[in-house]
């Protein structure tokens, strides 16, 4: 009966117009408009180097991490060039700024890394990311050396503790030498990538992705007997509930794959859109992200009485309010939403998506790609779990 | 006959209201039993609580001797359900809606098939197989409706008003096709507040308003309990009212009601009263068209029980 209904559960999605429409046609569509529109940006955005200042007082001085971090990232001599510095003081590099001579500048100031820019555009948001990793590092850093001193002290016989300090200087110092030999893992990758349009592309898939929600709540349904005569018919049958929700389920999530690899097929070979070579990742993300929306529509499904139109409704509009906020009609608005109000874009299921593969193009290591792939999960799993909540009812007060 | 569904003392309530009064009744094998009564008596609530799709507040229900519940796998394979309304998959053709529904019970590819057949057959959609529902009329769709209920062949079909707004040529291929399922050995319970496919139908009939069974029986038996014997129709062109007084006062005759051209007599007893009305007639010279006598149909018990219509 599984297979059965699995089978009959595809048919009907593969032939219902409205949603093949919402789930195939329109992210193709809308990926199109986003390749007309912004193809001759494309054609002249390789990302220049970005003029910034530092201001060069003592305590950036003293921070190893932070010198030879934007050291390496303005040494004209790599192909991972990002920056050209002026070493300045702070109101040299404000003056510089009130000029335009400069994008942006940094300070360090009390421990506590500072970026000061002008507008909020790409250069500005790469500025303020780059910051974010060298200040994360250096926590890490901070945290290896903590645990090593803590190690060393419990070796230390009781009464050498006034070694302390010579200890933790030495300690601190193997730390920051070890950091040095891989300062940074921000690259300028722009030479062979980057584009303006990645991101909304980014937005594009993650769209896709949450859609797979229409297609959920859909079937599922279908499968209520408080929702439709279909449902109704199903539940008088010999086959269980539960058999007949995660066939279907299951069905809508395979629909929602195909969909997303068409479109990945029709970006990369008819859009020639180039999602870097971390292509399993992209898959891995694109399999939790359509999970997250396959999850939204389960719940609302299940939550909402109302009808099928309106629980489309809902799911597109929280889909494409999602895709707004995580920078789908402009990364200033994922910049805005990340500064002013960052839980917002933590529970956005869209950024969440966009984070991962923005994270998987700017950055060499995984941690804020599993951090977003993770973060979908436990999104998916709390909606499931709600939904199995409501669905453990199995008899109705009424139809 | 042994007893296949017993209901005893089923109670639904919505908040305050009672939608099913302390309910008691039983469904015996082979037999198709009516359940009568206007919208909103509780035809459907029964029927839904019976099927273990709604929450009753009290009460028992068996089938086939054992408690029915959500998940009582077993029953449910027997049974089939044609609800009101039309429960079938709008993406799908014909084909396709009873083979999903059938295989919803039958797992051998080879006796499917064969049972779908039969099930398209019987209700006469054989010219309309690749037909997707929305290309079919009212009528037609209805009878899918009821294939998809019915072909897997279930020993309990539960048929839940089918022919409500189903045109002449599909009502009778409905009935014509019930009266086949039940020769074939099938046990059925029919809702419906159409009084003539009851008397066409049932064997027995539960009479169900506000939720309370008020009459049950044959159709004779719930036939004598409107305590008329018949009515006789006469059209008649501007009758003088003394004649209307003079027939009020004949024997047997229980109301008479005139509304040009049409006199409407009602006789609680009486064998010829039909014949001695025509003399009477005759003997004061007044001139009529058409004449007819009508026995007592069920509006008339529901009337007499309730003081007011079935389609009220």
């Amino acid at each position: 009966m599984f297979t059965h209904n699995f089978k009959y559960t595809l048919k009907i999605l593969f032939k219902n117009k409205m949603l093949i429409f919402w789930t195939f046609a329109f992210p193709i569509i809308l990926g199109t408009f986003f390749q007309m529109a912004f193809s001759d940006i494309e054609k002249n955005e390789k990302l220049d180097i970005i003029d910034i200042a530092i201001v060069n007082n003592q305590e950036f001085k003293d921070n190893t991490i932070y010198r030879e971090s934007f050291k390496a990232l303005s040494d004209k001599e790599s192909e991972n060039r990002l920056f050209s510095i002026q070493y300045v003081t702070e109101e040299k590099a404000q003056n510089l700024l009130s000029d335009d001579k400069i994008i942006g500048y940094f300070l360090l100031k009390d421990d506590n890394p500072k970026v000061v820019v002008g507008t909020s555009d790409i250069n500005q948001t790469i500025l303020k990311f780059v910051v974010e990793e060298i200040s994360s590092k250096l926590e890490i850093m901070r945290n290896v050396a903590n645990l090593k001193i803590e190690e060393e002290k419990k070796n230390m016989p009781l009464g050498d503790m006034g070694n302390y300090n010579s200890l933790y200087a030495s300690v601190y110092g193997q730390v920051m030498e070890m950091s040095k030999e891989n300062n940074t893992n921000i690259k300028n990758i722009s030479s062979n990538h980057l584009s303006y349009t990645m991101i909304e592309f980014y937005t594009l898939i993650a769209m896709a992705c949450l859609y797979s929600g229409i297609l959920s709540m859909f079937a599922m349904n279908q499968s209520l007997a408080n929702m439709t005569t279909t449902g109704k018919r199903m539940a008088v049958s010999p086959t269980s509930k539960g058999k007949i929700i995660l066939s279907s389920v299951l069905a809508s999530y395979l629909t929602s794959l195909i969909g997303i690899f068409l479109l990945f097929l029709y970006t990369i070979f008819v859009l020639h859109v180039d999602y870097g070579n971390q292509i399993l990742y992209i898959i891995l993300l694109a399999f939790a992200g359509s999970l997250a929306g396959l999850s939204l529509g389960v719940v609302t499904s299940c939550c909402f009485k109302v009808s099928d139109n309106t629980k489309t409704g809902i799911i597109i509009s929280i889909t494409m309010l999602g895709c707004f906020l995580s920078g789908m009609m402009g990364i200033t608005m994922k910049y805005i939403v990340d500064k002013n109000i960052p839980i917002v874009n933590k529970l956005n299921p869209a950024n969440m998506i966009t984070d991962g593969f923005y994270s998987l193009y700017y950055y060499d290591t995984l941690d804020r790609f599993f951090f977003n792939f993770f973060s979908l999960l436990v999104f998916a799993t709390i909606l499931i779990v709600i939904s199995i909540f409501y669905l453990r009812r199995q008899k109705y007060d009424s139809i | 006959m042994k007893n296949i569904i017993e209901v005893k003392n089923l109670t639904k309530k919505y908040k305050n209201l009672k939608a099913i009064d302390d309910l008691s009744f039983e469904v015996r094998e082979g037999e198709i039993l009516g359940l009568l009564g206007p919208n909103g008596s509780g035809k459907s609530t029964t029927i839904n609580c019976i099927l273990s799709l709604l929450n009753y507040s009290g009460g028992e229900i068996k089938i086939f001797g054992k408690k029915m519940n959500v998940d009582s796998y077993d029953i449910k394979r027997d049974i089939g359900v044609v609800f009101q309304d039309v429960a079938v998959f709008e993406e799908l053709t014909v084909y396709d809606n009873i083979e999903y529904f059938c295989g919803l019970y039958i797992k051998e590819k080879d006796v499917r098939k064969k049972y779908i057949e039969e099930a398209i057959e019987l209700v006469g959609l054989k010219d309309f197989i690749k037909f997707y529902p929305k290309q079919l009329s009212g009528g037609l769709l209805r009878r899918l409706n009821i294939a998809c209920g019915i072909a897997h062949k279930p020993k309990i079909i539960f048929l839940d008003e089918p022919t409500v707004a189903v045109d002449p040529q599909s009502r009778n291929n409905i009935l014509d096709g019930i009266k086949v399922l039940r020769e074939n050995g099938a046990t059925i319970v029919y809702t419906t507040h159409y009084m003539e496919e009851v008397e066409i139908l049932c064997d027995r009939v539960i009479i169900l308003d506000k939720g309370k069974i008020i009459a049950s029986g044959t159709t004779d038996e719930l036939k004598k309990l409107a305590n008329i014997e018949e009515k006789v129709s006469v059209e008649v062109m501007d009758l003088d009212p003394k004649y209307i007084k003079e027939i009020e006062n004949r024997k047997h005759v229980e109301e008479v009601v005139y509304q040009s051209p049409v006199l409407m007599i009602t006789y609680r007893k009486g064998k010829n009263n039909l014949v001695e009305l025509m003399e009477y007639l005759k003997e004061q010279k007044i001139n009529y068209s058409r004449i007819f006598s009508e026995r007592p149909t069920l509006n008339d018990v529901f009337l007499e029980l309730t003081g007011k219509e079935l389609r009220d």
